[in-house]
Parts: C-alpha cells; sequence; structure tokens
C-alpha cells in the first residue's frame, strides 16, 4: 500500500481553556475517501481547516509522503494540495462564471481554455443557466454547488468537504455522492465532515466519529475494488 | 467694494466665460490633489492591509495612532513641512519649498492617515473566508490581497474619495508650503483667501461655487457607496 500523501500525529488545539482537538493520528490517503462525523461543535471544521493549512494546530507532526517535516514547511506543501470547502462557502462578489474560474485563473491558462472547463463544470453542476448571475444573489444549496464546482475544478490531490451536500435538494446531493465517488476512484483523497450519514456512509472507505477530541472509527474500512462501476446511482 | 449681486453675478460669468487665470487655479488644485491621493493610495493600502491582516505587537496602537492623526491640522502639516523644506531645514536644499511637489508632499501627508484609517476599517470587515477561500484555491499572498481588496472595493473607493475631498478643501498647508504663487502653486482655496482679503469677490465665489459642486458631486459618490456597501452586507 502506498504511504499517505500526509500523516498529521499528535494534532493538538486548543480555544482559552478548552481543548478542543487532541488527535493521535490522521491519514490522507489518495483514492480514498472518509467522512468525519461528531456533534455540533465536536471540532470537524477545525480539524479540517488544520488538514487544509488555514488553522495552525498548537502542535502537530505532519508527515508528507513520510518525511517528517515543521508546520511552516508542510503549509506550503499542504496549500498546494489541498482545497477545503466551506460549510458556509463564501461567494466571491462577481458571476457564477468568474467564481468558478477563481482557481484556474491564477494559473497561467488560456482564457479560452479556462471559459471551456468552467462551462463543461457548470453543465456539469447544472449551472450553467446561472453562469452570469452575481453569486451572491442565489440560494443556500446553488452557492454550496458552486463552491463545489469551484474547488473540484483545480483538481487538486486533497479535496476537504464541510458538510458539502447540508442545503442541497435530492438530485444534487446525489450527484454529489456520484461526483465524490468518482474523484476518488481517480484517485483524489476526499475528507468529508457531514451529518448525512446515510448519504455519505456508502461511498466512504473510513468513517470516524470526533468525540471529545479523539478520533473514534464508526467502521472498519470497506475497501473497494479500483474500476467497478458503481451503480447504485441513477446516471 | 461690489455688492454680493454683482460679485456673483461675475462669479458665474467668470465661471462662463472660461477665464483663463480662474481655470489655471482650479486645474493647479485638482493637478496637485490627484496626484497626492495617486501617489498616497496604493502605500496606504498596503499599510491599512498589513494592519488588518497580520497580528503583530503594537497594532492596535498604530491603528488608534492613524486614528489620531486624522485631527492633525492642516497648518500644522504644512508648518513642519515648512521647517523640513526652508533654506535652513534638513531638506533645504532640495530647493522644494514654494513648488507644487511641495504641495503634493504635504497633501499626502495629510491624506494618509485618512486612507489608513478609512481602508483599515473596510479591510477588517472583510470576511474571514474572502482569505481563506483565495488562500485554498491556490492565491498567493499577494494574489489573495488583491481578492478581499476587491471584496471590499466600495469602502476603498469610499475612503480615496473622502481624502480627495479632504485635501483639495484644504488651504493651511497649500498656503505655508506653496506660497500662492499665481500659475503656479495658487490653487482654489488660496486664491479666495487671497481674493477675499483684496476685497474682490468675484473670483473668490466663483471659485467657491466649484468648491461646493465637488463636494457634492464627492459626497453624493460617497453615499451611493455607502448604499452599495449597505445592499452588500
Ligand atoms: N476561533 C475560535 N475561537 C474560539 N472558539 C472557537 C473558534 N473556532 C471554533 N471554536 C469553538 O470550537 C468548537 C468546535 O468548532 P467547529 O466549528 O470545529 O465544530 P464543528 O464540529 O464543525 O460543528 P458543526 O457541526 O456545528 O459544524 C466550537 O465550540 C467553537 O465554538
Ligand atoms: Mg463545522
Amino acid at each position: 500500500m502506498k504511504p499517505p500523501l500526509f500523516l498529521f500525529r499528535h494534532v493538538t488545539k486548543r480555544f482559552g481553556d478548552r481543548v478542543l482537538l487532541n488527535i493521535d493520528q490522521f491519514a490522507v490517503s489518495e483514492g480514498v475517501c472518509a467522512l468525519i462525523s461528531g456533534e455540533n461543535g465536536a471540532g470537524k471544521t477545525t480539524l479540517l481547516k488544520i488538514v487544509s493549512g488555514l488553522i495552525k494546530p498548537d502542535s502537530a507532526k505532519v508527515h508528507v509522503k513520510e518525511v517528517e517535516m515543521s508546520w511552516a514547511k508542510a503549509r506550503a506543501r499542504i496549500q498546494r494540495n489541498v482545497v477545503y470547502l466551506h460549510q458556509d462557502p463564501y461567494m466571491l462578489d462577481t458571476s457564477v462564471e468568474r467564481n468558478v474560474a477563481y482557481g484556474l485563473r491564477l494559473h497561467k491558462e488560456p482564457r479560452a481554455s479556462i471559459y471551456e472547463k468552467v462551462a463543461d463544470a457548470l453543465r456539469w453542476a447544472r449551472l450553467d443557466h446561472l453562469a452570469h448571475r452575481n453569486a451572491r444573489s442565489l440560494s443556500g444549496g446553488e452557492k454550496q454547488r458552486v463552491a463545489l464546482t469551484r474547488a473540484r475544478i483545480v483538481n487538486p490531490s486533497v479535496l476537504a468537504l464541510d458538510e458539502p451536500t447540508t442545503n442541497m435538494d435530492q438530485q444534487s446531493r446525489i450527484s454529489t455522492y456520484q461526483l465524490i465517488d468518482e474523484l476518488r476512484n481517480e484517485g483524489m483523497a476526499i475528507l468529508v465532515a457531514s451529518h448525512d450519514q446515510t448519504g455519505f456512509t456508502p461511498i466512504a472507505d473510513h468513517h470516524t466519529q470526533l468525540v471529545g477530541g479523539k478520533l473514534i472509527e464508526v467502521e472498519t474500512a470497506v475497501r473497494r475494488s479500483r474500476g467497478t462501476k458503481i451503480t447504485r446511482f441513477p446516471g | 467694494m461690489e455688492s454680493l449681486t454683482d460679485a456673483s453675478f461675475r462669479a458665474l460669468s467668470l465661471l462662463v466665460s472660461g477665464d483663463a487665470e480662474l481655470w489655471a487655479i482650479i486645474s493647479i488644485s485638482f493637478g496637485v490633489s490627484l496626484q497626492a491621493i495617486l501617489y498616497t493610495t496604493p502605500v496606504a493600502l498596503l499599510t491599512a492591509y498589513a494592519l488588518a491582516h497580520f497580528e503583530f505587537p503594537g497594532r492596535r496602537t498604530l491603528v488608534s495612532l492613524f486614528h489620531t492623526l486624522l485631527a492633525v491640522p492642516a497648518v500644522v502639516v504644512g508648518l513642519t513641512l515648512y521647517l523640513i523644506l526652508s533654506r535652513s531645514g534638513p531638506f533645504g536644499d532640495l530647493k522644494l519649498l514654494f513648488t507644487q511637489t511641495a504641495m503634493v508632499l504635504g497633501q499626502m501627508v495629510l491624506s494618509f492617515p485618512i486612507l489608513v484609517a478609512m481602508g483599515h476599517s473596510a479591510l477588517q470587515s472583510a470576511d474571514q473566508r474572502v482569505w481563506e477561500t483565495a488562500h485554498t484555491l491556490g492565491a498567493t499572498p499577494l494574489r489573495a490581497m488583491f481578492t478581499v481588496m476587491h471584496e471590499v472595493r466600495y469602502g476603498l473607493f469610499a475612503a480615496v474619495i473622502a481624502a480627495f475631498g479632504r485635501i483639495i478643501a484644504e488651504v493651511g498647508c497649500s498656503m505655508m508650503v506653496g506660497g500662492n504663487i499665481l500659475n503656479y502653486t495658487r490653487n482654489i482655496t488660496t486664491a479666495i483667501a487671497l481674493e477675499t482679503s483684496k476685497g474682490q469677490f468675484a473670483q473668490g465665489i466663483a471659485l467657491g461655487i466649484v468648491l461646493l459642486v465637488l463636494a457634492l458631486v464627492l459626497n453624493y459618490s460617497l453615499s451611493t457607496l455607502r448604499h452599495r456597501l449597505a445592499m452588500q452586507a
């Protein structure tokens, strides 16, 4: 088995007197979808933000492909590889199309090819009719779909999804499960924090629960054979 | 001394007829103040961003310092600059006293705290998620900064407009370091002061009208921006 992309060990984070996280080990591996559940305020968002390099832990040992690094160094690697999706995504004050194009426009890529990709992604997300609307005027579920599209289009090695389906309707949920399954099968590492256990349990390889700052295994990993098409979801 | 009605009538005809001296004075005012804003804005906004974004010791003291500097009278800035630039001052060799450059410098000093203080408030109001979104999607710190600035652009425009409004209406500093030389450093405010002291009101009134119209336009733009800001929140 390949070593994990990122291995976080002895992660602690406190706010004031309260020790929110005290995690022995957390692995992020290619082609693995990890589901993290837990009560409100358990620290799921905080954990995902640490793993995405957005919050500095009070202490942590980070191994990047088995090489131990300082937080500062690991953080740069993390930023290049992990995209975090907010629980309540922020829409930039511009069109839906430009929101989705944001990540691609950061790199030197011809405009035509960027907007071709954006158009494809929007069509997939059934957002093409909203392409020119200001993203801030969208509904909660639409915003979540824009944010997911904006995150996946940059094709990161790791996608950290914080409650990606909360505001979505049934059809959007199903296509989100399907997308996550596809991306995972293509080798992306997916981390999902969610209360939607019925939806995510079938596609997750691991399911852990955050209780009292610790991660507890809920279900032993069911590794699927790669390449088998999942037929559970209608196309 | 002419009557107020006569003076007002002559003022309007000066404006409408395109009186060369009058319009030279107006263009000096705009030229100097626009230059000052142009040079100050980038540095001031970078400072404001640093104050809003980075944690460092003394940050809050610095922020209140800039708020305090807002209250420094223009004549005091003028006096300080005069002493620095006068022949016996430390930068006397540059021979900048009574030049447009000196006026630009003075107005830069005056506009800096306004731009920093108002820019800081605008940038501080930006949602933390803007920076996080930019950062996680692969933006460099510089690029993330521009994204944050773009999100609060109306607040930043408001800062620029307020700063411009203050320096174009300022008289004390321009008078002291500009010297009120016709066709060179005589701007709207110093011309009004001079003409009035000579008992010649027409030009003063005409220039006053220009300043009032400008104030109206600037305030209207500010309230439009405030409206946009309110809509955005
Ligand atoms: N910056 C902060 N300062 C102080 N306390 C914080 C901060 N961020 C988070 N917390 C606290 O840490 C706890 C965990 O927050 P977190 O957002 O990680 O929970 P969560 O598991 O994602 O909850 P939810 O299911 O509601 O999304 C909460 O009690 C929260 O108040
Ligand atoms: Mg959360």
